[in-house]
C-alpha cells in the first residue's frame, strides 16, 4: 500500500476500529461514508452524548439539528445492509470534546495526578478538554441522555447492541483510567461520600489510608455510571470494554505537539506492550501523519476486523486450527500486574528473551468453556496473593482437565494451603519435589501439570533466569528463535495445515516489523523443528535461507511475514 | 532550541514516617526533540545541594532555576521556559488546537536565558 493510498483512506469520519463519527461531518455525508466501509465489517457508533444536549434537559436526536438524527443515521445503515452497535463512553472520551460532556455540564476540567488538566490532542489535532465525571451535573445529564435515549431506541424499535466504553491512558508504563480525577469536583464529592460513608468521622490523617478511600470512591462513582446505564439500556446492554487510547494523556500531549511528534518507533513499542497486557486499543486520536504505513499494516494485520469481532464477541473461534491464521501464543500470566510480581521473579525477563511477545498478562481468568478449548496448550501462570476461592477451584479443575499450570504459593493464603494439601491427597496426585533455587512441587496427573514454587525465593536470586530455563524445558515448548534488537517486533500466528502439508504438525506465521529508521539484520534459526516455507509481501525487506533457519535484512520501515512448517522432532 | 520545564509546588507531607519538606518538583522537562534523558536529569539535580534527586524535588525556586540552566549548560542550549503547572493549566484551558497548545510557553513561560550559550553562540557566527 502506497502514502498515497493510506491518506486516500485515511477519513477522520472513520479514524479506526471500524468507528465512525457522525459528528465529524455533515449529515448529508454520512450516506457516501458509510458506503466506504467494507460491507462485512461491523460499524461501531460512538455516541457523542453531549452533542445532542439541546438545553441541560432536552436532547435531540434529529428534530432540530440533522447531524443529531441518529434514526436517519440507522435507516441509512440498515438501507446498506450494514450491521452496526453504539459505544456509550462511562469516562470522559478523549476522542470527544469535553471529553463528551454537554457544555450545559462541563463545568470543572479533570486534573491527573500530576496536577496538570487532562486535555488530549485527537487526530485533526485539536485539543479535547476531559471534564470531571464528579461533577453532580454530570451524572444528572448523563443519566437525561439514558433516559431520553432508551426512549428513542424504543420508540423507533432500534434493537442494535450497546457496549458501554472505559477509557484508559497509559503513562510511564502504567495504566491510567480517564475517570481518575484530582480537581475540586472530585474532592467535593470526596468529602460528600467521607461524610455518608463514616458519619461519625473518618480518620484521613495517613496519606495512604486516604488514597485508598479516594480509590473505593473513584470505583464507585464509575460502578453508578456503569450500573446506571446498563439499567437504562438494558434489553441491548452488552458490557463494557475497557479501551486504551494512543496517544491520549498528559505526557502524550505534550511529545504528540513537538515539532519532531512521536516516533512510529514510540507508537509500535506502546501497541506492543499493550498487546502483552492484553489491552484493547484505539487509534482514534492518531494523526494521517501518526498512523502512517507501519503503523497502519500493524493495526491493520492485527488489530483488524476479525480481532475487532472477536473482541466484540461478533465472532467465536473453534477450539481446533483452521484454515485461517490466528494469534498464536504459549503462555498466560493471571495476577501480579500490581506489584509487579511477575518481574520480580524474573519470569517477564526470560519470556521477553526466549517468548517474545508470545504471553500476555491477564487481569481476570476467563473461565467459559470457549475459553478453555482455545487455549488449551497455553501455560498458565498465577500468584498466590491475587487468588479468590473461584479462581483457585478454577484453577484446580483446569489442572484436572489436562491443563499446564504454574501457581506462585507465595502469599498464598492459609486457607488455601490447606486445600491444595486436601486436593493433592484426596486425588492421589503423584508429586515430584525438586530444590533448585526455590521449593518446587511438580504434580501430575493425566495430562495435566501443576507446578508448584515458591516465587519469593526467586527475587534476591541473580541467576533466576536459569529457574526458569529448566522449567520450560521440562515443558517442551519448541519455537524458532529470533535474534533481533529490541526495536524490531514481531507478531505470530498458527494455522492448521491443508492437504499439501500434512508432513507438518502445524503451519506458523512471523510478521516482522522495522518502525526505526536504520537498516536491521534479524536471524531465524529453526532448531529442527521447523521448515522455512515461504515469505509473504515483503516491503523494503529480503529474506534469505539458510541451513539453520533465515536471514532477514529490513530497511528502516521495512515488514516480512514468514510461513514454517513445524513438525515433530527428528 | 530552547528547553521547556513545567514544575509543581507541593506542600508539606508525612508519607508514613518520612516527613517531606515543601517542595518544587520537575513534572515535565523537555525540548523540541521531546523528554529529556531521566538520568541526565538526575545526574544534573546532583549539582543542586539538599535537593531530592530521585524525585527532581527542590527545596526553593532558585534552587530549580539552578537545575534548569544546569541542564541547559550541559545541552549547550541557549534558554529554558519555565512554567508552574498552575499556569499551565490556564494555558491550556485556553488552547484549542496544536496552534494554540504550542504559545502556552511563549505567553506563560518564564525565559531563563543560558549566558555561555549565548557567548557561544555569537562567537561562532563571527568564526562562521
Amino acid at each position: 500500500m502506497t502514502l498515497l493510498n493510506d491518506h486516500k483512506q485515511f477519513d477522520p469520519v472513520r479514524p479506526g476500529e471500524q468507528w465512525f463519527f457522525y459528528w465529524k461531518t455533515s449529515a448529508s455525508l454520512w450516506e457516501s461514508r458509510i458506503v466506504q466501509f467494507p460491507q462485512h465489517e461491523i460499524i461501531f457508533i460512538p455516541l457523542y452524548w453531549g452533542f445532542h444536549a439541546d438545553s441541560g434537559t432536552d436532547w435531540d436526536f434529529g428534530r432540530i439539528q440533522p447531524e443529531r438524527d441518529l434514526l436517519r443515521l440507522t435507516q441509512l445503515l440498515n438501507q446498506h445492509g450494514r450491521k452496526f452497535c453504539w459505544i456509550l463512553p462511562l469516562t470522559p472520551a478523549p476522542f470527544l470534546p469535553n471529553g463528551g460532556i454537554s457544555v450545559y455540564s462541563a463545568r470543572s476540567l479533570s486534573i491527573g495526578r500530576e496536577g496538570v488538566h487532562l486535555a488530549v490532542f485527537d487526530h485533526e489535532f485539536n485539543l479535547n478538554k476531559m471534564f470531571s465525571y464528579f461533577e453532580p451535573k454530570v451524572f444528572q445529564s448523563f443519566t437525561g441522555f439514558l433516559k431520553a435515549f432508551g426512549n428513542f431506541l424504543g420508540t423507533n424499535k432500534i434493537k442494535a447492541p450497546i457496549w458501554g466504553a472505559s477509557f484508559f491512558y497509559y503513562q510511564e508504563g502504567e495504566k491510567y483510567s480517564f475517570m481518575e480525577d484530582f480537581s475540586i469536583a472530585f474532592d467535593q464529592g470526596f468529602s460528600r461520600y467521607l461524610k455518608k460513608t463514616f458519619p461519625k468521622g473518618a480518620d484521613v490523617t495517613n496519606p495512604r489510608t486516604e488514597a485508598e478511600l479516594k480509590a473505593s470512591f473513584t470505583k464507585e462513582v464509575e460502578q453508578l455510571f456503569n450500573a446506571t446505564a446498563e439499567a437504562a439500556l438494558g434489553p441491548f446492554w452488552m458490557g463494557v470494554q475497557k479501551i486504551v487510547s494512543l496517544g491520549a494523556g498528559p505526557r502524550e500531549s505534550i511529545i504528540r505537539s513537538l515539532p519532531s511528534g512521536k516516533s512510529q518507533l514510540g507508537f509500535t513499542r506502546d501497541i506492543f506492550q499493550h498487546f502483552v497486557n492484553s489491552e484493547w486499543i484505539s487509534s482514534a486520536l492518531l494523526s494521517f501523519q501518526e498512523k502512517k504505513e507501519l503503523l497502519n499494516w500493524i493495526l491493520a494485520e492485527h488489530f483488524g476486523s476479525t480481532e475487532i469481532e472477536q473482541r466484540y464477541n461478533y465472532q467465536g473461534q473453534s477450539p481446533q486450527l483452521e484454515q485461517e491464521f490466528r494469534r498464536f501464543g504459549v503462555v498466560d500470566i493471571f495476577g501480579g500486574k500490581r506489584h509487579h510480581e511477575s518481574e520480580k521473579i524474573g519470569l517477564i525477563q526470560f519470556l521477553e528473551n526466549n517468548f517474545r511477545w508470545l504471553y500476555q498478562s491477564q487481569d481476570q481468568l476467563p473461565f467459559n468453556p470457549e475459553w478453555i478449548d482455545l487455549n488449551q496448550s497455553k501455560l498458565k501462570f498465577f500468584h498466590g496473593p491475587d487468588l479468590d476461592r473461584t479462581t483457585f477451584a478454577q484453577i484446580l479443575k483446569l489442572f484436572m482437565m489436562g491443563q499446564r499450570i504454574l501457581l506462585n504459593r507465595s502469599g498464598l493464603g492459609e486457607a488455601f494451603e490447606k486445600k491444595l494439601q486436601i486436593f493433592l491427597i484426596e486425588n492421589n496426585i503423584k508429586i515430584q519435589e525438586v530444590n533448585f533455587m526455590t521449593p518446587t512441587q511438580l504434580c501430575e496427573l493425566g495430562e495435566g501439570r501443576l507446578i508448584l514454587f515458591e516465587g519469593d525465593k526467586l527475587v534476591e536470586n541473580s541467576s533466576k533466569e536459569k529457574y526458569w530455563d529448566e522449567l520450560f524445558k521440562y515443558f517442551n515448548l519448541v519455537q524458532p528463535e529470533i535474534i533481533m534488537d529490541d526495536d524490531i517486533f514481531t507478531m505470530w500466528r498458527i494455522r492448521a495445515t491443508s492437504q499439501h502439508e500434512l508432513s507438518y504438525l502445524d503451519v506458523r506465521r512471523v510478521n516482522i516489523y522495522n518502525p526505526t529508521s536504520y537498516k536491521k539484520n534479524v536471524t531465524i534459526k529453526t532448531h529442527k523443528h521447523f521448515a522455512f516455507m515461504k515469505m509473504i509481501d515483503p516491503t523494503r525487506a529480503t529474506a534469505k535461507s539458510t541451513t539453520d533457519g533465515v536471514d532477514i535484512e529490513l530497511l528502516p520501515n521495512g515488514k516480512i511475514a514468514l510461513d514454517f512448517g513445524h513438525y515433530e522432532e527428528i | 532550541m530552547s528547553l521547556n520545564l513545567i514544575y509543581h509546588f507541593q506542600i508539606s507531607q508525612n508519607q508514613d514516617v518520612d516527613f517531606r519538606p515543601a517542595s518544587y518538583g520537575v513534572v515535565y522537562f523537555f525540548s523540541q526533540d521531546g523528554f529529556l534523558d531521566p538520568k541526565l536529569l538526575t545526574e544534573m539535580s546532583k549539582t543542586v545541594p539538599d535537593a531530592d534527586h530521585s524525585h527532581l524535588h527542590f527545596l526553593n525556586l532558585d534552587d530549580l532555576k539552578a537545575f534548569a540552566l544546569r541542564v541547559c549548560q550541559e545541552l549547550s542550549i541557549r534558554e529554558v521556559r519555565l512554567i508552574s503547572v498552575q499556569d499551565y493549566n490556564i494555558g491550556l484551558d485556553g488552547s484549542r488546537d496544536h496552534k494554540s497548545f504550542n504559545s502556552i510557553f511563549d505567553k506563560y513561560g518564564e525565559i531563563l536565558i543560558n549566558e555561555s550559550a549565548k557567548k557561544k553562540g555569537l562567537l561562532s557566527k563571527l568564526f562562521s
